[in-house]
């Protein structure tokens, strides 16, 4: 960062004098220069926010990963009109549809320390942790079950029936945004 | 021109003829022809050579709670937090009918009647409310925006409205808040070749199977008893009917 400032500053000084004395040409390589300089010398982490992709459980994916990446929405929007408009449900091979949420679900549910699923309101549930850094926000798990049938039925939202909320002041020091969406999800659901 | 067309009705006949035959071929045997009511190809779409149906004897002395609780369990319901009862989904609900003038009252189940001239999709403005081609009505969620014309439309109140944000949905049947729902006849059940779940909690009070299908032991109790449908007078045909009302 130091390094990046000093250089910022030493081209914005050889700008002023490059204004009255040199061609724009050579002020333009000068340009050029300066930032493969900072380009070389900035690490990677220093970009922004990185992806951490969670490992999945399966084998292989129904495409390579890089195709998956791209296309799964479509995969996903185009096999759900045949399973609930038209019935099909299995590929020829017996095989289920390719974009199958709920098999996507089966191997890319991740668990947290407690060795339980995590749900769709936590950073690492696999979609989230993509779909959280692009800024997409997809409404799939509003219906859709978020984790694998049968697994623990946490939820941030239900798990904490027991809790006694009017002991709790809105606005103290205790409350986190998190006993807020407990007290009032349908407030808080969209904006996670 | 002419003979090009005999050709293909005689092709057509031919083809209509040959797998009634098959058919018949593996009816013949009685456990056969659960196996051929039931099991589907599920890489093809779903027929309408098939209209699914049941045939509900309110005479049977059945606890019809028992059916809505296996209703329950199988798809998930109950998991609204903050609605009134009244607002929660039903998709059974057992009705008591009193007649004032005797006194006599009985109980039926009611459900989606599944009709074959569905009015909640006439009337849905995004083809949300839809029939399968197997006769099977159903609510597609992706294009559901909840305005409730079909909770309004539908003569039976077969439809219910979901008001919250729901967790731990079923993966069989993904519900959420802002769209309309109903009774889908268990379609993934049906699909892989089970019975609905009420059907089978029912203790044979409720027969299911497929109408278009002479041979299937609904079509048979039906032309040996008859059946009644709910509002017959409104000619939509339910796929749902009644013994014993």
């Amino acid at each position: 960062m130091w390094l990046q400032l000093n250089i910022n500053f030493s081209f914005s000084s050889l700008l002023k004098e490059s204004m009255h004395k040199l061609p724009l040409s050579v002020v333009g390589l000068a340009l050029m220069a300066s930032f493969t300089t900072v380009n070389a010398e900035v690490e990677q982490h220093d970009l922004g926010p990185r992806i951490e992709i969670p490992e999945s459980s399966g084998n292989s994916c129904v495409l390579p990963e890089d195709e998956m990446r791209r296309r799964h929405p479509d995969l996903l929007k185009h096999d759900r009109i045949l399973t609930l408009r038209e019935g099909i449900r299995e590929k020829t091979d017996g095989h289920n549809l390719d974009g199958s949420l709920k098999q996507c679900i089966n191997c890319h549910a991740i668990k947290d320390d407690n060795n339980n699923y995590v749900r769709i309101d936590n950073d690492r549930h696999f979609c989230v942790s993509c779909h959280k850094y692009a800024a997409v926000t997809i409404d799939c798990f509003q219906c859709h079950r978020d984790i694998p049938e049968g697994s623990s039925n946490f939820h941030a939202l239900s798990g904490h029936k027991n809790t006694d909320f009017t002991s709790i002041t809105p606005g103290s020091y205790g409350l986190t945004v998190q006993d807020m969406a407990n007290i009032a999800p349908e407030v808080s659901s969209d904006d996670k | 021109m002419t003979s090009k067309i005999e050709k293909e009705d005689l092709s057509r006949r031919n083809f209509i003829f040959g797998s009634i035959a098959a058919a018949g071929l593996t009816v013949a045997p009685g456990v056969m022809l659960y196996q051929t009511a039931n099991a589907r190809d599920l890489s093809k779409a779903a027929s309408s050579k098939v209209r699914w149906g049941m045939l509900i004897d309110t005479s049977r002395d059945v606890d019809w709670n028992k059916c809505v609780e296996a209703c329950v369990k199988e798809h998930g319901l109950g998991n609204e937090e903050h609605s009134r009862p009244d607002q929660r989904t039903q998709y059974i609900r057992v009705v008591e009918v009193k007649n004032k003038s005797t006194g006599y009252s009985m109980s039926l189940p009611v459900m989606c009647q599944h009709c074959e001239q569905p009015p909640c999709v006439d009337v849905c403005p995004t083809g949300a409310s839809m029939k399968r081609e197997d006769g099977i009505v159903l609510v597609d969620r992706h294009r559901c925006i909840g305005c409730r014309y079909c909770m309004m439309a539908c003569p039976y109140k077969a439809r219910s409205f979901v008001h919250e944000t729901l967790t731990d949905q079923s993966t069989t049947t993904p519900r959420g808040k802002g769209c309309v729902e109903s009774c889908n006849m268990c379609v993934n059940r049906v699909d892989n070749g089970q019975l609905p779940a009420c059907v089978e909690a029912s203790e044979g009070a409720i027969v299911f199977g497929n109408l278009n299908d002479p041979e299937s032991d609904i079509s048979k109790l039906l032309a040996k008893h008859g059946g009644k449908q709910i509002r017959a007078d409104l000619k939509l045909n339910p796929g749902v009917q009644y013994q014993g009302i």
